[in-house]
């Protein structure tokens, strides 16, 4: 039970954070349709590294819904679906060297390289056309550096998450 | 905080920042003497203008849920005004170089730029007799 209402209350954080950064206008800097900084996914990471894969999986496609739903419309759902669950597959994948090869930095860029793939990926489909793949290079420039950015927050996160018994109970 | 980078990290900063070096240099390599503007909207072609052939600006007013204005001069071509909320794609800005495109997401509409060789009115590559 306690752990159907931390979903409840992860998806309502990461909501409020989707629609938060549709105020921040990094399309001023690169003019990319649809381009933001991914703070969202640092719920989904909590969610996968405090909580499972289903959990986070859970929270991404009510995330993306709701978020459609609220904000977005419905060709958007299809661009962020294909974005959040193509980065939560990557990250799921390299959590398995979590530690070992890899820490929060290299899983967060992974992660934004993939979820921006996806969505060129269902643009061209959309738009029945390849020619949008000509902004692909530069997304993924752009998901270095949102990745160094989402990994940075959520490791200070973990980091003060783990001191409190918040967590440990949770476990 | 202390993130100290473990070596698979590089291997995929590495690996992201080679493929997008990539990709642009591939696009970028297609240089040729002819530049074609082509303007799609909802996956069709609606005009091709010879970016070469153009002397004074050239103005195209398109249709669509969010109407717009493309202006397009000798070499170059952008989105002049769109009514669709984002501007992303005024912003853009012009483009001028091969395999280049400005894409209006709201109203699905997108122009690129292609190479030709040869003049839009002619296809062929060679006739036999």
């Amino acid at each position: 039970m306690k752990k159907v209402a931390l979903n409840g209350l992860l998806i309502s954080l990461a909501l409020v954070l989707s629609f938060l950064e549709r105020f921040i206008p990094l399309g001023l800097i690169v003019p990319i349709p649809g381009i933001k900084l991914g703070l969202a996914n640092i719920v989904t990471m909590f969610a996968l590294f405090y909580m499972g894969f289903h959990s986070a999986l859970i929270i991404t496609l009510l995330r993306c819904t709701l978020a459609a739903l609220l904000f977005g419309g419905m060709s958007s759902l299809l661009f962020s679906l294909a974005g959040a669950l193509l980065a939560l597959l990557a990250m799921a994948l390299l959590k398995v060297g979590y530690n070992k090869m890899f820490t929060l930095l290299g899983i967060s860029i992974g992660g934004a390289a993939l979820h921006n793939t996806g969505q060129i990926l269902v643009a061209s489909l959309m738009m029945r056309n390849t020619a949008v793949f000509a902004y692909l290079p530069i997304l993924l420039l752009a998901a270095v550096f949102t990745g160094l950015l989402t990994a940075t927050i959520s490791s200070n996160l973990f980091h003060v998450l783990d001191k409190t018994s918040v967590v440990n109970q949770m476990r | 905080m202390r993130l100290k980078p473990k070596p698979g990290d590089y291997l995929i900063l590495v690996f992201v920042i080679a493929a997008a070096l990539m990709m642009m240099i591939l696009t970028y390599q297609q240089e040729t003497t002819r530049k074609i503007a082509v303007i799609v909207q909802d996956g069709e072609i609606i005009k091709r203008i010879d970016l070469n052939e153009i002397d004074k600006p050239l103005v195209i007013a398109y249709e669509g849920e969010y109407p717009g204005i493309i202006e397009a001069e000798n070499g170059r071509i952008r989105f002049l005004e769109a009514d669709c909320p984002d501007k992303v794609c005024v912003r853009t800005g012009w483009i001028s170089r091969n395999g280049q495109i400005a894409v209006c997401l709201p109203d699905n509409i997108m122009i690129k730029i292609e190479g030709s060789e040869t003049p839009t009115d002619n296809d062929t590559d060679i006739i036999l007799r």
